[in-house]
């Protein structure tokens, strides 16, 4: 079948481009990071730990006295530091939503139509986008950069590595992404404009349609296929159709749907239209999640939330509470911790669960919402999310407790690759900010932080 | 006509004393880390007792005298003063019916005030003080070149009953905003109307100076004469007469700008009218502290957590409090406007991320509390914790600036208004 092809080709062209990128650095590269305390997040915090690293991936991690750091390996003296793995952003639109934050630069919502399941964010994201390197300076080695909550179907999102010239280079070789979708207020923008939708009514059953449309899409297909196999050489090749072959992938459990919605009823409402056509989905911001933390445990639904610093700025996010990660963590929901960059700052996102720690949540829980519970969101808690053998040897180095006001992220590094360094100045500029920090194309060089030469 | 804006200005005045005569209720506070911000060793354990609204006395050590109820802290501070914010008058929904600071109809509504706007019970008033927030000098928003009055009001918690803003008003009238760079060229201009650009920004507010100074010239000429002659006194302009306030010194100007060269501008536009000033927001102040140390301005800085979503925002430092301070600028904090999530940014978290970086901990603690206090010109009431200040006092369970740390209570005029 042809959606099976063209996922193959997809697959088998993205990891052409990922080798390509992979090659630049030596795969028998070894690094060891040494005296950390090591928070591997699928088992207790290490300490004095060891962390070895071999062609990008993780080959030992453990206390010094069980972990032997192999001969020629460069390494990494992290002692009275903290380790931990790369942080995964569920929901970012570094690079879609870019810099200078000019309507040049605006690409996350394609404003022409409620739905744009055909959409992929990789025709948009820039590589070279500064945010990028802030999500750096924050700890982020992964993210779900997505299209924008103004469609009802928003498009294709991409999950990558922040590493990279090339969009090819980030994509994660064998992802295809997720599909955006959104409820609320947001879609209800077309309302403004005299189009659908204008009420929450319209926004479900614009899904609903577009939905069953893609079953009966999929239903043709089959068909087709299986006439083929049953070698009907007259069967007739349905035209294809690209937003509903990525549809077909959400009905087939390939992409998750990654669903924007904050107020409770809404969460409820795309909860019921994914059990109607038994897709996987996973709710971002949830402003109102806790309202139905009950409800959201019970069937299995994780949630990543969006932390900011006060209610309001939208009718859906005035119920917004300092304790409502804590309510979903008691609940037993799983929960992740989003930027929603441009909403919050990438350079902030440990901040965020800090919060959520204020507000009642666990630090254990906080950790795991950072990383590995992000990873599971994505499917890609088998390659990232823990500090474990045989996954990709992505983690930052911490000055200090994750969750101290005063602790900054000191290194970033992507399979073995250093990507951020707090002592460099010009690495440095992202995580303070500053002139230029901003620009595609930095034109100053920098000595503190703020000041320019 | 100065006597007029006198009068109405007293009279809020009386208003507020009227309002400080409260249930009589005896606390006292025990610190184990008391930072009074007054004179003496900060961080020592003390206790500061409260009567009748007003700190009666601060000891060091010790414990609750008998006849007081006791409230115990690891940490306590004087309540938080923030510099500049559109809190209480720009609303949680972010709706037309909530949003009340910016009347985007006039390019100079210099007799507007933020207190007609004032809402006691607007719930993001509400939230920041949970985070020890007491006081706000509460102003109108970005878009007006000549934007209005600001008002510096006491703040209300999930625990208080119903002030009025006449009650809630440390200053019903404590500045004249001026706005420059982006937003007023692109609201007016996305109408076509002046300004479009920041030249004209630039000119509709010396055009307005100049105005003023020629009214207040008519004025006192007039004030001076011998008769008094009533056909010719000069038509009242309440727009020029608030202009005049700034020009006399009554009350300060306040420039916002965020990009260098329009700090610059409002720099040049304040030393030629002889404005007593501040600068607010901001945002590219690193660039220019010495320039800005030079002019005698202070800065209200902040927020540096924003959402750096336009080009005068994009290079937001969040070391530009401390390059200012250190530059020897006199520094507050401040969490003036969002135009959308999150709707308000918190003074405590602001200077926590001032804190980690460079500020250091006494330094953002000055700037929220008694800097801020002095900078307003409201040091005899608010910003230490000092025998016959108003007893806003906040109460925390570790380093105030730490992120997991609480604020277990928040006292205004020594009632609680909110208690963790």
């Amino acid at each position: 079948m042809s959606i099976v092809i063209v996922a193959i080709f997809l697959n088998i062209a993205l990891g052409c481009f990922a080798q390509g990128a992979s090659s630049t650095a030596p795969s028998d590269k070894v690094v060891a990071v040494r005296g950390a305390k090591i928070y591997p997040i699928s088992g207790p915090p290490i300490d004095n730990g060891v962390l070895v690293i071999r062609g990008g991936k993780i080959e030992a991690v453990g206390a010094v006295s069980s972990v032997s750091i192999p001969a020629g390996a460069e390494v990494i003296d992290a002692t009275g530091k903290v380790v931990m793995p790369g942080i995964v952003d569920t929901h970012s639109h570094i690079g879609i939503i870019g810099n200078p934050p000019i309507a040049a630069n605006q690409d996350a919502n394609e404003s022409s139509g409620p739905l744009q399941p055909q959409l992929r964010a990789i025709d948009a994201i820039n590589p070279a986008a500064p945010g990028i390197r802030v999500a750096l300076s924050g700890g982020i080695t992964t993210a779900n950069i997505m299209p924008g909550s103004g469609n009802v179907i928003g498009g294709q999102t991409a999950y990558v590595k922040l590493r990279g010239q090339t969009i090819e280079e980030m994509v994660i070789p064998g992802t295809i992404g997720g599909m955006k979708m959104a409820n609320g207020e947001n879609p209800k923008g077309y309302g403004r404009r005299n189009q659908a939708p204008m009420t929450r009514m319209e926004t479900a059953a614009l899904a609903r349609r577009e939905y069953t449309k893609a079953e009966e899409y999929k239903r043709k297909w089959d068909d087709y296929n299986k006439a083929v196999a049953a070698g009907n050489k007259d069967a007739k090749q349905p035209e294809r159709d690209l937003g509903m072959e990525a549809l077909v992938q959400v009905l087939e459990g390939k992409r998750i749907v990654q669903h924007h919605s904050h107020r409770a009823d809404d969460i409820m409402t795309l909860i019921r239209i994914s059990d109607e056509f038994h897709y996987r989905v996973v709710v971002h911001h949830g402003s109102e999640a806790y309202q139905i933390a009950n409800e959201l445990a019970k069937r299995k639904i994780p949630v990543t939330l969006t932390i900011v610093d006060s209610p309001g700025g939208k009718e859906e996010t005035v119920d917004l509470r300092d304790d409502g990660a804590a309510i979903l963590e008691r609940a037993g929901v799983k929960i992740a911790i989003n930027t929603d960059d441009p909403i919050n700052n990438s350079r902030f996102i440990i901040r965020e669960a800090a919060l959520a720690v204020r507000g009642g949540m666990t630090e254990d829980g906080a950790l795991r919402a950072l990383t590995i519970n992000a990873a599971d969101m994505l499917d890609l808690g088998n390659r990232v999310g823990s500090l474990e053998p045989g996954k990709d040897g992505d983690f930052i180095i911490l000055s200090g407790p994750p969750f101290s006001v005063y602790t900054k992220v000191l290194e970033t590094w992507i399979e073995g690759q250093k990507v951020f360094d707090r002592s460099n100045p010009a690495d440095l500029h992202y995580a303070t900010g500053g002139y230029d920090a901003a620009d595609r194309y930095p034109k100053v060089n920098f000595t503190a932080a703020g000041g320019a030469q | 006509m100065k006597r007029s804006v006198l009068r109405s200005v007293l009279f809020a005045c009386l208003i507020v004393a009227a309002s400080h005569i409260v249930v009589a209720q005896k606390i006292a506070i025990v610190a184990d880390k008391l930072y009074t911000m007054g004179s003496g060793a900060q961080g020592q354990p003390g206790v500061v007792l409260i009567d009748n609204g007003k700190i009666t006395a601060v000891h060091s050590g010790g414990s609750a005298p008998a006849g007081y109820t006791a409230m115990h802290a690891v940490y306590v501070t004087p309540g938080l003063i923030d510099a500049k914010t559109t809190a209480g008058i720009s609303g949680a929904y972010n709706i037309p019916a909530d949003q009340d600071e910016d009347e985007r109809t006039d390019p100079n509504t210099a007799d507007v005030r933020a207190m007609d706007s004032f809402n006691p019970r607007e719930m993001l008033l509400q939230y920041v003080n949970t985070y020890g927030t007491t006081t706000v000098q509460a102003a109108p928003g970005i878009t007006n070149p000549i934007a209005g009055q600001a008002g510096i009001f006491k703040t209300v918690g999930p625990k208080t009953v119903g002030p009025t803003v006449d009650q809630l008003a440390v200053k019903p009238v404590s500045a004249i905003v001026f706005n420059l760079g982006e937003s007023p060229k692109t609201v007016y201009g996305g109408e076509h109307k002046a300004p479009t650009t920041r030249m004209m920004t630039a000119a509709i507010i010396r055009k307005a100076l100049l105005e003023a100074q020629a009214y207040q010239k008519k004025w006192s000429e007039w004030n001076a004469s011998e008769k008094k002659d009533p056909s010719k006194q000069p038509a009242k302009d309440l727009k020029l007469e608030a202009i005049a306030m700034a020009l006399s010194g009554q009350i300060p100007a306040i420039f916002n700008a965020y990009r260098a060269d329009d700090i610059d501008t409002a720099i040049r536009l304040a030393q030629e009218f002889k404005l007593k000033f501040m600068l607010s927001s901001v945002t590219e102040g690193y660039l220019e502290a010495p320039l800005i140390k030079q002019s005698g301005a202070a800065a209200l800085v902040g927020p540096t957590l924003t959402r750096p979503g336009s080009l005068e925002t994009e290079n937001v430092s969040i070391e530009d409090a401390a390059i200012l301070l250190q530059a020897g600028v006199p520094v507050a904090l401040m969490t003036g406007f969002e135009g959308y999530v999150p709707k308000n940014r918190v003074l405590l978290l602001e200077a926590a991320i001032a804190a980690a970086n460079g500020m250091g901990f006494e330094g953002a603690l000055r700037a929220c509390t008694i800097e801020s206090a002095k900078l307003l010109g409201i040091a005899d009431r608010v910003g230490s914790l000092e025998v016959g200040k108003d007893a806003d006092v906040v109460l925390y369970d570790g380093d105030p600036f730490e992120y997991m740390s609480h604020v277990t209570a928040v006292l205004v005029n020594g009632k609680v208004s909110y208690q963790r």
